[in-house]
């Protein structure tokens, strides 16, 4: 409890000195760019640039604190800080009916917290609005027999960006076919969405929230009906959605081992002493899957 | 073609058309949300509305669309705080409209008489106001789902994936519900609490058997709404039969008649097909393995 909180202490400093170095950053900027004027100093403004830029990398994409939650009158969650920051591979684990799927509520913000604090950042690396893809565990609609075929379901991934009443473009369409193709469900784009096996309709899932391009990934369970060469081959997937587009992936997961090797960092929801559950964060040791080297 | 001629039935056959064509669309949309029964329910609460207009001496149209229109609040209210018992709150809001709006009709001589066409519908006696209404309605409904027809898709599907890609659920779902309740309220004095739930139920639940894609869906319920209203109509006329009834007895009809249809087409394709069935399953369909630059990982990192 003690390391916990003395790291608690570190992250707070740490966070005070990012919220200096940024003010610093912002008057500087400010007399920069005058300057920047006289002595046509192009180089200043760009490394500028990059120093903001690594500052915003710094920033935490997810942070909760102290969070408490329960559904009924009991808490089933109690104690949770976890942090996220931007361009990690992060599993959520924990045996059954430890909140995993809470937790990942809570952090996007679809089930508020009675006490504690939970936020999530507004913008994505690209200064923009932050996307984020979910893919829940269940989804009822695919029980009702929606009518929609896959091509058609994975395109409205495309319909988070942009107008309501936009054009689709071909861009849009090459995305779609792009995350389709990735996992392999591209053959099947004109099939109605009901007649897929569990671990296909999984698929599709992953396949509308690729289609979106998010800065955010969040995966209840997603490896759940996929064969051994499906799981290892979404791990992949992820990893280089991680590594190669910046990306920030959360998922839950029972199959730690198979995914250890791909993993930033694994959070763990453990039984407290007196029945609720907490959270723990360990950091795997993959040195060489860091960003920076 | 000589029923046309006559002044109610071109009215009945227009109202008949825009009820069809609004309620057969939002059919589709309640059904994947699973609130088939709300359209149902306010059509009943609609009817304690226009029961106490009556009894009030207050324009029975208007005050049983503001009912129904505060009805869809409640609901949507209700359902949020209660998700999974919104059925059941439904069926309770529904018994406490039809009754006291039976209770409310024996209370007003006025409006007795016309008790089961309330029930039954009479869109061959629609009248100007009602025809008026109905038409504005169906104009707001028609905008609300061209314009928010990809929110929609997305509400409709699910509500959490729709939350979190950024959408505005709660008001897109309080805007559907309102909606409702106003379709609803406006075709209820038309064609009848029966045919208001028919119209909504029956087109929609045949297309979404049958589509094989969302748009094809709405278009399917559309014209199989339109379709049914038609002949329903046509054959009251001929066979001189309650129009409510016939319409809402043609759509069944359709449906059964739709899903045999679609189960003799399966079999037929099962027979034709089955070669073709058997080399797609053979194809592959898992998450393809990036490269072999991974491979490594399996192996402890040893061919770093």
């Amino acid at each position: 409890m003690r390391t916990a909180e003395s790291a608690f202490v570190r992250l707070f400093i740490k966070c005070k000195i990012y919220e200096y170095m940024e003010r610093i950053l912002d008057g500087l900027g400010g007399r920069l760019r005058k300057s920047a004027i006289v002595t046509g100093a192009h180089t200043v403004r760009s490394r500028l640039r990059m120093m903001q830029k690594v500052e915003v990398k710094q920033v935490q994409l997810a942070t909760m604190r102290e969070v408490m939650f329960g559904y009924a009158d009991v808490p089933c969650l109690e104690d949770v800080t976890v942090d996220i920051r931007f361009g990690e591979f992060v599993a959520v684990t924990g045996p059954n009916g430890a909140a995993k799927t809470t937790l990942l509520k809570l952090m996007l913000g679809l089930l508020r917290p009675w006490s504690g604090e939970v936020r999530l950042a507004a913008k994505g690396t690209d200064g923009r609005k932050l996307v984020v893809g979910y893919v829940p565990q269940q989804i009822a609609a695919f029980n009702s027999g929606f009518p929609s075929k896959v091509l058609e379901f994975v395109l409205s991934g495309r319909f988070a960006q942009g107008s309501w009443l936009r054009r689709l473009r071909a861009e849009d369409r090459e995305q779609a076919e792009r995350a389709l193709r990735q996992v392999g469900m591209w053959e099947w784009r004109n099939r109605r969405i009901g007649e897929l096996s569990g671990g296909q309709k999984q698929r599709i899932c992953i396949a509308r929230v690729l289609a979106m391009e998010p800065d955010l990934l969040v995966l209840d369970e997603p490896t759940t009906g996929m064969d051994k060469d499906s799981r290892l081959g979404f791990y992949e997937l992820m990893s280089r959605q991680v590594r190669e587009h910046g990306r920030t992936v959360v998922m839950v997961t029972h199959g730690l081992a198979e995914a250890a090797p791909y993993l930033d960092r694994v959070i763990e929801l453990r039984r407290k002493e007196d029945g609720g559950w907490k959270c723990c964060t360990t950091t795997s040791c993959r040195g060489h899957f860091s960003p920076a080297l | 073609m000589e029923m046309l001629h006559y002044d109610f039935m071109q009215r009945a056959f227009f109202a008949g058309a825009l009820i069809a064509l609004i309620a057969s669309v939002l059919g589709v949309y309640l059904l994947l949300r699973r609130q088939a029964l709300m359209a149902d329910m306010l059509s009943h609460v609609s009817l304690a509305g226009i029961a106490a207009g009556a009894l009030l001496h207050w324009n029975p149209t208007a005050t049983g669309f503001a009912v129904a229109l505060a009805g869809s609040v409640a609901v949507e209210w209700v359902r949020r705080t209660y998700k999974t018992y919104s059925e059941i709150s439904i069926a309770i809001i529904m018994i406490g409209g039809l009754s006291s709006a039976a209770i409310l009709m024996s209370r007003s001589n006025a409006l007795n008489k016309s008790f089961s066409s309330y029930l039954f519908g009479s869109v061959v006696a629609v009248n100007r106001t009602e025809l008026i209404l109905m038409a504005a309605a169906a104009a707001v409904g028609a905008v609300f789902f061209l314009l928010l027809r990809r929110p929609l898709y997305q509400l409709t599907f699910d509500e959490d994936t729709a939350k979190t890609a950024g959408l505005p659920v709660k008001w897109l779902s309080m805007g559907f519900s309102v909606l409702t309740g106003m379709i609803v309220s406006a075709a209820m004095p038309i064609v009848g609490v029966l045919l208001v739930s028919s119209l909504i139920v029956l087109p929609a639940s045949l297309a979404i058997r049958i589509a094989p894609s969302f748009a094809a869906a709405v278009w399917i319920a559309m014209t199989v709404a339109l379709g049914g209203v038609f002949a329903g109509l046509t054959a009251s006329y001929a066979f001189s039969m309650p129009p409510g009834a016939s319409i809402a007895m043609t759509l069944l009809l359709i449906l059964l008649a739709g899903i045999g249809a679609q189960k003799a087409f399966v079999k037929l394709g099962k027979r034709i097909h089955r070669p073709r069935d058997r080399s797609e399953k053979e194809s592959p369909s898992r998450i393809p393995r990036l490269s072999n630059k991974y491979s490594y990982m399996q192996s402890g990192g040893e061919e770093k």
